[in-house]
């Protein structure tokens, strides 16, 4: 599929801004199955710098700062690029439990899988996590089995929710009221998995969104979404997607990954000055051709 | 003590056994005795210089210090705000290092410094020393110790540590052990300065007599690796010391160092990120900062990249870092070093990164991780010490919890073990310290803390010449190894010897002398110059109360308690704003009820009070410590003392009675000794707008509000004002409102007329800086021109009919008026031109990502 990527993020404030420094992460990865055109980037006011730089995760990074009084920010990124397939996931005849064996040394992946094990800003491992989890891994069963019964019970047993939660609710608030979006599912399907002991990382980029049958498609409806990788011996990082009950496919775009979301954040920043902020975010994901 | 009471104390050899009467060493080495129970030849010259002082000079010279230390308030001091108060006390006896095993714990040091920077090199470069295996990535990545930010940001041809600390104590065979590595903010060498000058002023014969290595060199050697750093070689880089501010802890430590290194000591929001460059805001406008001395946690630098709940960082830092336009001191990144895992790998890391066996080894410990280390822990949990990867948890000696902690802690293990490393602790060897209670030396373990930094001449080497310097001295303290400092109720100065006299330095403010360039003038940070002018309108206003307080209890106390008839009470009640009394009160309970209103101003909730003022004096003077003279500072620290205290109108009075005198002395030092630069205008400025604007509203409330009229409330005017044997040397004892106005307000030969003052203001306010641009007098000019001219252009005559005349009286208030608007306007045109005004920056709001 090949895809028109627009992303538009504005705020408005009160009052004046003296300055601001920001970081976007609004570049979309290149990988094996996606591969981007260079994106448009436009930011208003013009920044006085502008510094481009890839993160410790691989991920696109543009620092840039608003060093002049200003009263909006609007940042827009616009992308075309081709998504294909992904690798299918291989079966492996490992019991879940071995599965878990962090990869050697040796290997290109050894320190990224070790560091996506550990406790980050918005997951923490917890027992309740744990069992939660559990009765998805059933013993001698595999690691794939496990987690694409642990993906489709979050997908059956919470609610998509939007307003219940907001971008600081807790996972076990999450978890104890089976409520939230896409962030929240990402989020606690990773503490899931590495309560139990696996690597997972979140992914945030888009999906594209078919409109119901006979409709015209709304341009700058769609919105940002998140899911999750696992690493299994087999497969490697094997992609997740709770809130959709599905392993991701062609319409799933990546922009970034990290441990969470504090780690690949669209856009975030610190400012002198401006009062009240009122924040817009557009999304748009236009499918050219397949 | 002077020199005849020394020839009368009893023989050394006699105060020498006193002295060492019952000291034994506790099991394992001792530092004093060597393991035949005799004196180790090193403390003999000391201890016989030390024994001369005689037990009671010991015990006096102990005294001193802590008198000395109490004064110089920076270890000391109750008023640090939020921080916390240290109440050690600096032992009289240092702790000896021989001059034959210096070399080695040198050697041992400098070589740590060298490890570390060779290690912090690769874990935000190549990673080596994860991908073979030799520290376990799964431990070292735990949050809050490697900071993802960093990762390839620094120069990978130069080296990354600037400075280091390093906890150590002596085992019990009298090898020196590595307790903890200190990257971050090393508290201590500001103290270990410290203690050095107190002891050698308290004991200059030991001091001067000992073949002691001095602080001074090493200290100027860190400024020159500092200046050093500065990116592209700036010619006169601008160094600065960043503080997380004075509620922080340390925060008095950070002014003593800014000052004794010479650099501007800065707050966050003296610092601003624009292009790519630090900038300090100072009187004159934006100044580029070259090198950032950090003496602030990692995590809190740089809200943008780091912490986002951050109020004491500065946007865009680590952003100016990567760029390379300025250098921080150690780099934002560095607290990985103190992570724990690193306890058990750092012999193997030695070998691996610097190609030599490590020389001071820590405890003996290991990662619970590790293949079978959960077994082994488990199996010696009760005799072992437990730290936990959380950053800022304490170290756990299992062997102090209880059968229920014990229990807990091994669950918090069995879950995670993986964020545990194991040690068997070590026994510190004991040295001597000396007991005033009993006048003698008794045994007690001591922790030590000594520093390294970059040696200047190697700071910008290639990678193979780097190396670290000494500092030959430190800060011992007595407690088991890993009790920190800062709880310890006993601290020693460190004497590193050398083997032969080593230069005299009789002050150590002198050996710095060449780094000593003058920086006063526009590159003021505006803050300070908030801070000074505050400072001086607070001490002002202070004064002014504690006048008028006086004034108020001195008459109460004369009067008789059923009948208080002294009408100038209510007008010196409304002078210091408080509730009139009703009409009805009378004899005692009307006596009461002013005691009552008196006094009240020395609670702390009374919002202009005597207690207020004084905290908002200290608060101010404590962001400036740096700019004010030692003497100044000693006598500041006293003002207010007992304020909280007074609850009797006697008391009372001998409190604003002491006051009066301390401002006095206070901004009297200030004028004596500090540099007239901006910043010490923009005090005076303060100053005389509130002096004026108090003598004012007094001769208001005197000469036009008719009530208080007459003699009494005239005298307390010329009282409050410190103005009566003026009045007295040129008019005896007639007291008339013509003569009280040409003293307070015309004469400008008086000090204390508003005539003088008003001179003085134009005088400061035209030596202020000005944007050199603008061909025409700037706001403030303006405005002390108007009030100037008001007063000389007043119409005497309209006055004459004083005090009976209502036109006259008109006249006076008009004039009055007059003068006091432009006033008000000054102070606020004053801050709009020369304090920046900076909002704490705020994070921009963040979307959660739907659906």
């Amino acid at each position: 599929m090949i895809y028109q990527l627009r992303h538009t993020t504005r705020y408005d404030y009160a009052a004046t801004v003296t300055l601001c420094h920001s970081e976007a992460r609004m570049l979309p990865r290149a990988l094996p199955w996606q591969h981007c055109e260079p994106s448009e980037i436009s930011i208003v006011p013009t920044p006085a710098t502008r510094v481009q730089r890839e993160d410790p995760f691989g991920n696109q990074l543009l620092y840039f700062s608003l060093e002049e009084p200003h009263v909006a920010l609007e940042v827009s990124v616009a992308t075309r690029l081709e998504s294909g397939p992904r690798p299918a996931p291989v079966e492996d005849r490992l019991g879940w439990r071995e599965s878990r064996i962090l990869p050697p040394l040796s290997d290109p992946e050894a320190l990224a899988v070790r560091m996506m094990t550990l406790d980050s800003a918005f997951v923490r491992r917890s027992r309740a996590l744990a069992d939660y989890a559990r009765p998805s891994f059933r013993e001698g069963g595999s690691a794939l089995e496990g987690v694409l019964d642990l993906n489709r019970r979050v997908f059956e047993e919470f609610t998509y929710d939007p307003g219940f939660t907001t971008v600081a609710t807790p996972l076990d608030e999450v978890l104890r009221s089976r409520r939230g979006v896409c962030q929240d599912f990402a989020h606690l399907m990773i503490g899931c998995l590495r309560s139990l002991g696996f690597a997972a990382r979140y992914v945030s980029g888009y999906l594209e969104t078919v409109p119901p049958p006979g409709e015209p498609r709304l341009i700058g409806a769609d919105a940002s979404h998140a899911w999750l990788a696992v690493h299994l011996p087999g497969s490697g990082w094997l992609e997740l997607d709770p809130t959709n009950g599905s392993l991701p496919s062609e319409q799933h775009l990546i922009n970034a990954w990290g441990r969470d979301y504090a780690d690949v954040a669209p856009l975030k920043g610190v400012m002198s000055g401006g009062g009240e902020q009122r924040l817009t975010v557009a999304v748009d994901v236009e499918p050219l051709e397949s | 003590m002077n020199q005849e009471t020394i020839t009368l104390t009893p023989m050394p050899s006699g105060v020498l056994s006193a002295l060492l009467a019952g000291y034994r060493s506790v099991g394992g080495f001792d530092s004093l005795l060597g393991d035949d129970g005799e004196l180790r030849p090193h403390w003999h010259a000391l201890l016989e210089n030390f024994a001369r002082l005689g037990l009671d000079g010991i015990s006096q010279r102990g005294l001193e210090a802590q008198r000395l230390l109490h004064e110089n308030g920076v270890t000391f001091n109750g008023r640090a705000l939020g921080s916390a108060a240290r109440s050690w006390r600096v032992d009289p006896l240092p702790l000896v290092i021989d001059s034959h095993e210096w070399p080695l714990l040198e050697a041992g040091l400098a070589q740590r410094a060298r490890l570390l920077d060779a290690l912090l090199r690769d874990l935000y470069g190549e990673q080596r020393t994860l991908r073979e295996g030799l520290i376990p990535a799964e431990a070292l990545f735990q949050q809050g110790w490697w900071l993802p930010p960093c990762q390839h940001s620094f120069d990978t041809e130069r080296a990354a540590l600037f400075s280091l600390g390093v906890d150590l104590v002596r085992d019990s065979e009298g090898r020196w052990r590595v307790i903890a590595d200190r990257v971050q903010s090393q508290a201590g060498s500001g103290y270990a300065l410290e203690n050095r000058i107190v002891l050698a002023r308290s004991m200059p014969n030991l001091y001067r007599d000992a073949p002691l290595r001095r602080l001074a060199g090493a200290l100027a050697d860190e400024h020159r690796a500092l200046v050093s750093l500065a990116p592209q070689h700036r010619e006169h880089p601008n160094v600065v010391l960043l503080t997380a501010g004075p509620g922080s802890d340390g925060y008095l430590e950070h002014a003593y160092l800014a000052s004794y290194l010479n650099l501007p000591l800065v707050e966050s929001l003296d610092l601003v990120v624009r292009d790519q460059r630090v900038w300090m805001r100072t009187l004159g406008g934006l100044k580029p900062v070259d090198v950032i001395l950090r003496r602030m946690s990692d995590v809190w630098c740089d809200p943008l990249e780091l912490r986002a709940d951050s109020v004491i960082g500065v946007a865009g830092l680590a952003q100016a870092a990567r760029a390379g336009n300025v250098r921080l001191a150690n780099p934002i990144g560095s607290c990985v070093l103190e992570h724990p895992v690193l306890e058990p790998y750092w012999q193997a890391l030695c070998e691996r990164l610097l190609g030599e066996p490590l020389l001071l080894e820590g405890p003996e410990g290991w990662w619970c991780g590790a293949p079978d280390a959960l077994e082994r822990t488990l199996d010696e949990l009760p005799g072992l010490i437990l730290r936990s990867f959380e950053p800022g948890a304490a170290p756990v000696h299992a062997a102090r919890l209880d059968a229920q902690g014990l229990a807990r802690l091994r669950q918090r293990i069995v879950a995670h073990p993986d964020e545990f490393v194991a040690q068997r602790p070590l026994a510190a060897a004991s040295g001597p310290v000396f007991d005033a209670e009993r006048q003698r030396l008794v045994p007690k373990p001591l922790s030590l803390r000594m520093f390294c930094s970059l040696d200047s001449s190697t700071a910008d080497g290639s990678l193979e010449e780097v190396a670290y310097r000494v500092m030959p001295g430190g800060l011992a303290w007595v407690g088991e190894p890993g009790h920190p400092s800062v709880n310890s109720e006993v601290v020693k100065d460190v004497w590193v010897l050398a083997d032969s006299p080593q230069p005299h330095v009789s002050q150590l403010r002198q050996a710095s002398e060449p780094l000593l360039v003058t920086r006063d003038g526009i590159d003021l940070p505006s803050r300070v110059a908030d801070s000074l002018f505050w400072l001086g309108r607070y001490g002002e206003r202070l004064d002014n109360r504690a006048r008028l307080l006086r004034e108020a209890l001195v008459r109460l106390l004369e009067q008789d308690q059923s009948s208080v008839a002294d009408p100038s009470l209510d007008g010196l009640l409304e002078a210091l704003e408080l509730e009139p009394l009703e009409a009805q009160a009378e004899g005692e309970q009307r006596f009461g009820l002013i005691r009552a209103r008196l006094l009240s101003l020395f609670s702390p909730d009374a919002p202009d009070g005597l207690t207020t003022l004084a905290r908002a004096v200290h608060r101010n003077s404590q962001a400036v410590r740096d700019h004010l003279g030692d003497d100044a500072w000693r006598v500041l620290n006293n003002v207010g003392e007992e304020f909280e205290r007074c609850t009797s109108a006697s008391v009372g009075r001998r409190a604003c009675e002491r006051t009066v005198p301390e401002l006095a002395a206070f901004f009297g030092l200030c004028n004596e000794t500090m540099p007239h630069h901006y910043g010490w205008r923009l005090m005076d400025i303060g100053r005389f707008i509130e002096r004026c604007q108090n003598t004012l509203a007094l001769l208001r409330l005197a000469l036009v509000d008719t009530e208080h009229n007459g003699a009494a409330a005239w005298e307390m005017v010329l009282a409050t004002t410190d103005n009566f044997t003026a009045y007295r040397r040129r008019y005896r004892s007639e007291l008339h409102p013509s003569a009280i106005l040409d003293l307070l307000l015309f004469d400008e030969g008086n000090p204390r007329s508003v005539g003088y003052m008003l001179k003085r203001l134009r005088r400061q306010i035209d030596h202020l800086p000005q944007p050199s641009s603008a061909p025409y007098r700037s706001s403030e000019q303006r405005l002390v021109i108007r009030a100037s001219t008001t007063l000389q252009l007043a119409d005497v005559a309209a006055l004459a009919g004083l005090p009976h005349s209502p036109s006259a009286r008109e006249a006076l208030s008009a004039l009055l008026d007059a003068l006091l608007d432009p006033l008000g306007e000054l102070s606020e045109a004053v801050s709009n031109s020369h304090f920046a005004h900076v909002e704490t920056p705020r994070q921009l709001l963040e979307m959660q990502v739907q659906p």
